[in-house]
């Protein structure tokens, strides 16, 4: 199972990329595959305001539906249009093509409470 | 049954419909009858009528019950020999079927093992011509290994196929050889998807207790020739006072899965609920079964509650697929 060193990452199994104020979600390698084949995702609101822990977006396989938490607090602004249509992407390319959303965050700080690949790793195993 | 195996529900719904998998279906009951009482006594208890058919096949039927009508189990019978019935219930009405007809219940002795797909029997070939050979809702006896098997032109997929009852003893061989030979191993969610886009219903969704094989669109399975059966007074008394409900399928217009249980609403107001719903792989949407208003038709756009939201779809004939 991949679990890239440079992410950060939380209990519910989201991943969080960190460039400056933005902050990429998406699923891990282990969400997708407790989760099975994902055939629809519901993606967030574009421009809506999250707080941290809230669910923002869903998303389904054939035998059960998912929500995505907000890892970090903050401002949808962009999503993963290509979902829309290929939600296998969360499958095939969990890290790359699969991801979700970005979020401006109004909290940066916030990132710190996240978790390393190695703590994830202890929470998985 | 695994929910899937390593490749996943959505590949084994597409292996079935373009080449070949294989189910254990073992799950089931089987309820072995012999005696030249079982066909009286079948007959009576059971809803469809064996004067239908004959030695060396099979047919689908209910058990209903005497008070309402309502669809105890759905079955099918396999008639295997000179007064010698297997009788095969849903796993968890195997009890309630016996307390009906008796038989004893060699469910442990015995693997059910399901082979569906266009290229079924071309694979089911390669291990036993006889058993590939079974025509459509036939059933022939076979040996695999010197093992007695049966073969039944019989399935849950909308595919043709076989499904082969074979001794616990080489269940194991079985199994593998038919995989060595081409049938990808598919499991329970991928059976429940395939059986959804065939229109199948499912015990405890669309069949159950409040309705009757009527308003199933399941009339057919109801013998009204026979002189008399169990429930026969409820179900045309249900039809004389006009049904509750019928079955109809249900389109979304995007891919979001339907789920078992929503609500369905025409112009704002609720028509009744979806019993079953997933996500169709092969028409990419979400698609369902509902036990709507019985006067509501084909090509009407409703929408379904999926966890607070409103998606819209259509309601549709079924099977969904061709």
């Amino acid at each position: 199972m991949e679990l890239p060193s440079e992410l950060r990452y939380t209990k519910d199994h989201e991943w969080v990329s960190i460039e400056g104020n933005h902050a990429k979600v998406g699923i891990t390698d282990y969400a997708q595959d407790a989760l099975g084949d994902i055939v629809f995702v519901q993606l967030p609101t574009l421009d809506g305001s999250v707080s941290a822990g809230e669910s923002f977006a869903e998303v389904e396989s054939t035998k059960s539906v998912s929500d995505i938490y907000a890892p970090v607090p903050g401002r949808v602004i962009e999503i993963n249009s290509e979902l829309v249509d290929s939600p296998e992407l969360l499958n095939t390319s969990p890290y790359e093509r699969g991801w979700i959303c970005v979020l401006e965050m109004s909290d940066p700080a916030a990132a710190g409470e996240l978790l390393t690949a190695d703590s994830y790793l202890g929470l998985i195993s | 049954m695994p929910l899937s195996y390593s490749d996943g529900t959505v590949s084994e719904h597409m292996a079935c419909r373009s080449s070949a998998v294989v189910f254990d279906v073992s799950h089931l009951g089987t309820l072995q009858l012999q005696g030249e009482e079982v066909f009286s006594l079948l007959q009576e208890q059971l809803s469809n009528d064996l004067n239908k058919i004959s030695l060396g096949r099979t047919q689908y039927t209910h058990l209903l019950d005497d008070e309402d009508a309502s669809v105890l189990d759905d079955i099918i019978v396999w008639w295997v020999d000179e007064d010698s019935f297997y009788v095969i219930p849903n796993a968890s009405n195997t009890e309630i079927v016996q307390q009906a007809i008796g038989g004893t219940d060699t469910t442990l002795d015995r693997a059910l093992i399901a082979v569906q797909g266009p290229r079924a029997r071309e694979i089911v070939a390669v291990v036993s011509p006889e058993a590939a050979a079974v025509a459509k809702f036939h059933v022939v006896p076979f040996t695999f290994h010197g093992e007695p098997c049966f073969s039944a032109g019989t399935g849950y997929t909308g595919e043709d196929g076989v499904e082969c009852h074979v001794p616990a003893s080489v269940a194991n061989r079985f199994f593998n050889e038919v995989m060595a030979a081409g049938a990808v191993p598919a499991g329970l969610g991928a059976r429940d998807t395939l059986r959804l886009e065939a229109g199948l219903p499912l015990h405890g969704h669309e069949l159950k207790r409040g309705v009757t094989p009527p308003e199933a669109n399941l009339d057919w399975v109801v013998g009204y020739k026979k002189s008399h059966f169990r429930g026969r007074e409820a179900v045309e008394s249900r039809k004389a006072r006009g049904l509750r409900y019928r079955l109809f399928g249900i389109r979304a217009l995007g891919r979001q899965p339907l789920r078992d249980g929503s609500a369905v609403f025409l112009a704002g107001r609720s028509v009744g609920n979806l019993t079953s719903g997933n996500y169709s792989p092969v028409l990419q949407t979400g698609i369902g079964l509902a036990l709507l208003e019985p006067a509501l038709t084909d090509g009407l756009e409703v929408e379904v509650e999926i966890r607070g939201r409103r998606v819209p779809a259509l309601i549709c004939k079924y099977p969904f697929i061709p």
